[in-house]
């Protein structure tokens, strides 16, 4: 019923309809004014002077009546609604009231004047012509009143649920039976209570879809009643409908300034009561269906933040995605992607499992063999304090640009790594230096699992010295080298923590420019974590060519770009990433040279074999990925880390 | 004293305007439909024509097309009366033939104007 109801309410009446409505309410209208002027003609002389009071002020509220029809009905006005219509007929009770009131006093002889049968039976005509005016709703809401019987017959039973369950709180045992009596015969579950205390108590266990609350009660009233249901979370949606004596206005605006959603005048007219409860009932549904909406909207929320967390449950979101809108169409998209987001951080995982397997075999292997690191010939020696706050563990690396250290920082009270950079590796050129710091700058706010920390730049001697995160582990060189080369899915383990990395450091405008196999360290747990971000930027490149050997270590992972000194950006990382993974899988380096001269030259000339030519258990998609990578132009190559990532998320 | 025919179904309408008119000075005839309303109209017995224009059997429109339409009642002065008080209800009574307008609810002082205006009488 409530959704016939709704539909009632809203719909426009069409010009006929609103035309006849017209017609119908001025007919009783005509009549009010012309036997009240009819009247006031026979009534001249000071013996009636009372009751030509009464008839003029009939007339002044009959008048009022026919402006409020013609604001609401005004023909070629706006649409009207069936709301519209019951908002007419509302206000129409207030010259009804006037007029009934006034007619009664004309039927009670006064002063001096006589009530002969003649103008008894006028009156009565008014009366009748004013009654009309207000219960010409009942023909005049034809329609929906129609629908509405024929879709809910009174005499049916209607279950519970589908109606929905009303509590009427009034003292007076008539009143309540009155309303339950309706109530009921519509279909609707109804509880009563008697007083403002069992009120509450009821509202609070029982589900109740709305209250009909009397204002006037013994004892808690019907204000405290409402007060209490609108400041207690649990009831307050509960619409509340006020029952109240019509001239009791002003209490019924304190009512529903206190959250009553409506109010019912006393007596009860059987529409309006049906119309009211109705309407209430519909509101209440439509609450419980937001109620439930944004419930739903935070399941989604909560399943987001489980993904983070990565505890998201598949099919967590099944009640949400049964539903037939959008947020359902939200929950089902989500859930599938969470679905995969979850599957390949399996994959990613079972991969990195075996990457620490690997790593755990070959590191047993070079215990076997008695492989430890070299003597170093480093210029700082364990113990000694270096820039006058880190002492020096032990020597962690060297590589082209200077030696690596483990030392403790003293102020911090934390293991570090700093990595010295020989001042005749380092451009002299000042602008290249600015550069350079700008870029170490960058390279600091760069927060990732997969990214080596950089702490700070100092200076010492005259030398530059990065002081970064210590990370116990091994590099993906001294893995290659140990293993020869890796399986399958641990080269997707690197190259997956590597675009990772890549993706973040450049979403903050830092290149790496130096990606290699020495720079990719593996913790204990096979998390890759790449360093040396920015420092690559101090290089001379100038001496690259010239200098073999030195500055940059090997030109064997640069891109041809960067071996020209053209512009280079993000696709250079990738390039070199191309690099690390063929030797990753193979072993080997794509392009080898006697010299750094020939090396160049085939880098920048020569398509080499791809992996799976060299190595027949590399997959294909895998190996035309590497192949992509190592396009001479950026242009060939994934066009960012975060597509690389993409790639190889969907090679497994 | 003049003669008017009261066409108009409603019967409190007809008691209430009756009355009132009689109580000018009028003697009131009333016919409940437009084809009472013409048959009447057409013994010539009648001043003037107060015609509401919504009533059954045929309408207050037709009737006095009706009316203009025959000789004897060419001429006689018709007053429509309706309550729709439609914007284009004036121009539609004109049309028809009406002598004037009026809108319900009646203003008794007004209408007698009009009234008085078409019988030559103010």
């Amino acid at each position: 019923m409530t959704e016939v109801g709704e539909q009632a309410q809203l719909r426009t009446l069409s010009a006929d309809e609103v035309a006849t409505l017209r017609h119908d309410m001025r007919t009783p209208v005509n009549h009010i004014v012309g036997y009240c002027e009819l009247l006031l003609e026979d009534a001249e002389g000071p013996d009636h002077a009372a009751r030509r009071e009464r008839l003029e002020e009939s007339l002044r509220a009959v008048r009022d009546a026919l402006e409020m029809i013609n604001a609401s009905l005004s023909p070629g006005g706006h649409d009207v609604t069936q709301r519209d219509v019951d908002a007419l007929y509302d206000r129409l009770r207030e010259p009804h009231a006037r007029i009934m009131e006034s007619m009664a006093a004309l039927l009670t002889p006064q002063d001096h004047a006589t009530v002969d049968e003649e103008f008894s039976a006028d009156v009565r005509k008014i009366r009748n012509a004013t009654e009309q005016l207000v219960a010409a709703k009942r023909s005049a809401s034809i329609e929906p009143a129609a629908t509405l019987e024929r879709e809910v017959p009174a005499t049916e039973t209607i279950s519970p649920e589908g109606r929905g369950t009303i509590l009427i709180v009034d003292d007076e045992p008539n009143n309540r039976a009155v309303l339950e009596r309706h109530l009921e015969r519509q279909g609707y579950t109804v509880v009563s209570a008697g007083d403002g205390a069992k009120a509450l108590e009821i509202v609070q266990r029982a589900s109740c879809d709305v209250v009909l609350l009397d204002v006037r009660m013994p004892g808690m009233d019907g204000r405290e009643v409402l007060r209490r249901i609108k400041q207690d979370p649990a009831t307050r949606d509960i619409p509340v409908v006020m029952i109240s004596a019509a001239d009791d206005l002003s209490t019924i605006a304190a009512c529903i300034e206190a959250g009553a959603d409506d109010f019912l005048p006393k007596p009860f007219d059987q529409v309006i009561l049906r119309a009211r409860v109705g309407a209430s009932i519909e509101k209440k549904r439509l609450r419980n269906l937001e109620v439930d909406y944004l419930r739903q909207v935070e399941r989604v929320a909560e399943a987001a933040t489980a993904v983070e967390r990565g505890v998201y449950a598949a099919g967590s979101l099944a009640q949400v995605a049964e539903r037939g809108d959008a947020l359902g169409r939200l929950a089902r998209v989500f859930d599938s992607m969470a679905v995969g987001v979850k599957a390949r951080e399996q994959r990613l995982q079972d991969h990195v499992t075996n990457l620490r397997r690997e790593m755990d075999e070959a590191k047993r292997s070079a215990a076997a063999t008695g492989d430890t690191q070299e003597p170093d010939d480093g210029a700082l020696i364990p113990g000694e304090l270096f820039a006058n706050r880190y002492q020096i563990t032990r020597v962690v690396g060297r590589g082209g640009m200077g030696m690596v250290y483990k030392a403790r920082d003293r102020e911090l009270a934390e293991d570090v790594a700093i990595k010295t950079l020989r001042s005749n590796a380092m451009s002299d050129d000042p602008t290249v230096v600015e550069r350079f710091k700008t870029e170490i700058r960058l390279a600091r706010r760069i927060s990732h699992r997969n990214v080596v920390r950089t702490h700070d730049l100092g200076e010492h001697d005259g030398a530059y010295y990065v002081t970064m995160e210590y990370v116990e582990g091994i590099t993906v060189r001294e893995l290659i080298d140990m293993r020869g080369h890796l399986s399958v899915p641990s080269t997707l383990g690197i190259a997956q923590q590597l675009a990772a990395s890549l993706e973040v450091a450049h979403g903050q405008g830092v290149i790496h420019r130096d990606i290699k196999p020495q720079n990719m360290l593996l913790d204990p747990d096979g998390v890759l974590k790449v360093m040396d971000f920015g420092i690559a930027r101090l290089a001379q490149h100038t001496s690259t060519l010239t200098q073999a050997g030195m500055v940059i270590g090997t030109p064997a992972y640069m891109a041809p770009e960067q071996l020209l000194a053209e512009e280079v950006d993000a696709r250079s990382d990738l390039y070199a990433v191309g690099v690390v993974l063929y030797e990753c899988l193979t072993g080997a380096l794509p392009f080898e040279g006697a010299s750094p001269i020939a090396l160049i030259a085939k880098v920048l000339h020569t398509v080499p074999v791809s992996p799976a030519e060299r190595d027949g258990s590399v997959p294909l998609p895998l190996s035309g990925l590497v192949m992509r990578l190592l396009d001479k132009e950026p242009g060939g190559r994934p066009g960012s880390a975060g597509e690389l990532r993409e790639l190889l998320a969907e090679l497994g | 004293m003049s003669r008017v025919l009261l066409v108009e179904d409603n019967e409190m309408n007809r008691d209430m305007l009756s009355r009132r008119l009689r109580k000018k000075g009028f003697e009131v005839d009333m016919a409940l439909d437009g084809a009472q309303g013409v048959e009447m109209a057409r013994s010539g017995a009648y001043d003037i024509v107060l015609m509401d224009m919504s009533l059954p059997v045929i309408d207050g429109w037709e009737a006095t097309r009706q009316l203009r339409a025959a000789p004897e009642t060419q001429t006689i002065p018709i007053i429509a009366l309706t309550a729709h008080a439609m914007s284009g209800d004036r121009d539609k009574a004109m049309d028809a033939g009406c002598s004037d307008y009026d809108t319900k609810p009646v203003e008794i002082d007004r209408l007698l104007l009009k009234m008085n205006t078409l019988l030559g009488v103010a």
